[in-house]
C-alpha cells in the first residue's frame, strides 16, 4: 500500500538541531533537521512509550578502546525525554541495541512544504 | 562421573610463625619484634570491628597440631565427599590488605605464598593454590603474580573483598595485566573488612556479627559493577573474575539495574561494547557458598539462579572448615545443574586443572 503523504510543516520551522513536534491525524511525530536533511520519527519511544522526540537532539561519545571521550554524531541522535535511550534519527535505531527501533517515516520537501509519508 | 571441585577450601596455620623462614630483612624484624594484633603467632592485620561470638570454625574440626589441619581436612572433607580438587584459599593471609603499610603487607603475602607452595601443595595431589596478593600495592602485587604465577599448581590470584576502592579502578589494573599475562583468574574472597579497608558496609558500621555477615555482599556488588564499568573485561577479554563467599541471590537484581542504567547512559563509558550482563556472563563467576536459603520454597531461589544463568556462572564452594560450611550433598541447586556447578564450570575457569579424562581419585 502506498504511504499517505501528509503536509507536516514548513521547512523554516525546523532549524538545524531543533526538532518540531507535529500532530498528523492521531499520530504525534517529531520532525528533525540533521545537517540540512529532514527526518520524521514517531514521538513514541519503543522502550516505555514516552515522548521520545521531545528529548534533546545531540551527539554522543564514540566507541573507543581506551579511556577517551570522543564526542561525535553531533545532532544525529535524539535522547528519549524520559529514560535517555539514544536513537539515531535517520534510522530510528537504539544505539545500544540496534534491533530496537523507533518508528521512522520518509520525508519529502516541495518548496517550503515538508511532507511526511505515513 | 561428576567432577567435584571445591573452589573455597581454607588451609590454616597453627601460628603465623610458620611464615618466619620465608621472611627476611626489615619485615622479618617487624614480624618478630614489632607490634602484633594478638599474642605471639598472630598475623599482622587491622581487625574488623565485628567479632564472631563463637569463632569461625566448625565445632567438630579441632586440629591440635599443624599436621592435623591437613589430616582432618582429608578425613572430614576431601575423602568424605570425594573431592577431586580443592582450591586452597588460605585464611588470615588475605587480611594483609588491611595494613596501612603496603610493603609490609607485600612481604607477608609473599611469605604466605611460599609457605603454601612448600607446605600445602605437596601434601595432596588434589590441592591447587591461590596466590594471595595485597592490592594496596598493585605493582608489588603484579610482581608477586609474575614471580610465582607460573607454578603449575597455582590456579588463581586472590585478594580480599574488603578494599580501599572499587576493584575496577585503574589503580588496580597492573594486577589484571599480570593475571592476563600468566593466564590466571582474579578472585576476591570475603574478608579484609578492617584497617584501611574502612567501608565494607554502606551507611556506616552495623552492630552484630550475624547482621553484618548478611550485608557484606555490599562490597562485592560495588566491585562487580566497577570491574564491568571500568572496562576491565574490554582490556582483558579472557580474564575471569571470581567472587567467593559473597552470596549470589542479589546478582540478577544488580545486573538488571546495571543494564537499565547503561542503556540510558552508555556515553559515560564509551569503551564498553556489550551490556553489563553480557560481560558478567562472559567474565564473572560466583562461588555458591553460603548459598542463600529461601525458607520453604526452593523454587524462589532457583528462579533467581536461572536469571543469572547459574548453570554456567556458579562454582561449587564449601568454605571448609568454617561455621557456614556447605557440603556437596546438601547443596540445594537444580539437580540437572549439578555436573556444571560442582565441577564443569570450574574446569573452564581454572584452565590449569587437568580435564576430566585425566582425573584420578587420590583418596
Amino acid at each position: 500500500m502506498d504511504a499517505k503523504k501528509v503536509l507536516a510543516c514548513k521547512t523554516h520551522e525546523v532549524a538545524t538541531g531543533q526538532q518540531k513536534i507535529v500532530k498528523l491525524g492521531n499520530l504525534p511525530v517529531g520532525i528533525f533537521n540533521v545537517g540540512g536533511e529532514y527526518h520524521a520519527m514517531l514521538n513514541v519511544c519503543p522502550h516505555r512509550g514516552a515522548a521520545l522526540c521531545e528529548g534533546p537532539q545531540c551527539g554522543t561519545t564514540q566507541e573507543t578502546p581506551h579511556y577517551d571521550f570522543i564526542y561525535g554524531q553531533q545532532d544525529d541522535l535524539v535522547r528519549c525525554a524520559w529514560h535517555g535511550w539514544e536513537f539515531e534519527i535517520k534510522t530510528g535505531e537504539f544505539i545500544v541495541d540496534r534491533s530496537i527501533k523507533a518508528k521512522t517515516y520518509a520525508v519529502s520537501v516541495e518548496g517550503e512544504d515538508l511532507y511526511v509519508h505515513l | 562421573m561428576t567432577t567435584i571441585i571445591d573452589c573455597d577450601c581454607h588451609n590454616y596455620w597453627m601460628s603465623a610463625e610458620v611464615l618466619l623462614p620465608y621472611m627476611d630483612g626489615i619485615f622479618k624484624d617487624f614480624f618478630i619484634r614489632g607490634e602484633q594484633p594478638g599474642p605471639v603467632g598472630a598475623f599482622p592485620h587491622g581487625h574488623r570491628p565485628w567479632l564472631h561470638p563463637e569463632g569461625f570454625k566448625r565445632a567438630d574440626i579441632n586440629p591440635a597440631t599443624q599436621e592435623e589441619h591437613y589430616s582432618l581436612m582429608k578425613e572430614k572433607h576431601l575423602d568424605r565427599y570425594n573431592i577431586d580438587y580443592a582450591i586452597l584459599t588460605g585464611d588470615e593471609a588475605l587480611e594483609a590488605s588491611t595494613l596501612a603499610n603496603p610493603y609490609y603487607a607485600a612481604a607477608l603475602v609473599r611469605a604466605y605464598n611460599d609457605w603454601m607452595v612448600d607446605y600445602w601443595l605437596p601434601k595432596d595431589s588434589r590441592f591447587k593454590g591461590s596466590l594471595v596478593i595485597s592490592p594496596t600495592d598493585p605493582h608489588g602485587a603484579a610482581a608477586e603474580i609474575r614471580r610465582l604465577g607460573g607454578h603449575p599448581d597455582i590456579v588463581q590470584v586472590l585478594a580480599s573483598h574488603g578494599a580501599q576502592r572499587p576493584y575496577g579502578d585503574p589503580f588496580y589494573h597492573p594486577i589484571y595485566e599480570a593475571c592476563a599475562e600468566m593466564g590466571l583468574p582474579f578472585a576476591i574472597h570475603l574478608g579484609g573488612q578492617g584497617g584501611v579497608n574502612s567501608n565494607p558496609i554502606g551507611a556506616g558500621p552495623t552492630t552484630f556479627f550475624w547482621e553484618t555477615h548478611a550485608l557484606l555482599p555490599q562490597s562485592a556488588m560495588t566491585h562487580v559493577a566497577s570491574m564491568i564499568a571500568q572496562g576491565v573485561f574490554e582490556k582483558w577479554p579472557d580474564l575471569y573474575f571470581v567472587v567467593i563467599e559473597c552470596g549470589v541471590a542479589w546478582v540478577p537484581s544488580l545486573l538488571w539495574r546495571l543494564d537499565a542504567n547503561y542503556k540510558a547512559l552508555r556515553k559515560e563509558t564509551p569503551w564498553l561494547k556489550m551490556l553489563p550482563s553480557e560481560y558478567f556472563k562472559r567474565n564473572i563467576r560466583f562461588t555458591t557458598q553460603p548459598l542463600e536459603q529461601p525458607g520453604t520454597k526452593v523454587e524462589h531461589l532457583w528462579a533467581i539462579l536461572e536469571a543469572m544463568d547459574g548453570e554456567n556462572t556458579l562454582l561449587f564452594a564449601s568454605d571448609y572448615p568454617h561455621w557456614d560450611y556447605d557440603s556437596v550433598e546438601s547443596l540445594h541447586i537444580p539437580p540437572q545443574w549439578r555436573d556444571s556447578i560442582l565441577g564443569g564450570n570450574a574446569l573452564k575457569v581454572y584452565s590449569r586443572l587437568p580435564q576430566p579424562k585425566t582425573l584420578a581419585k587420590t583418596a
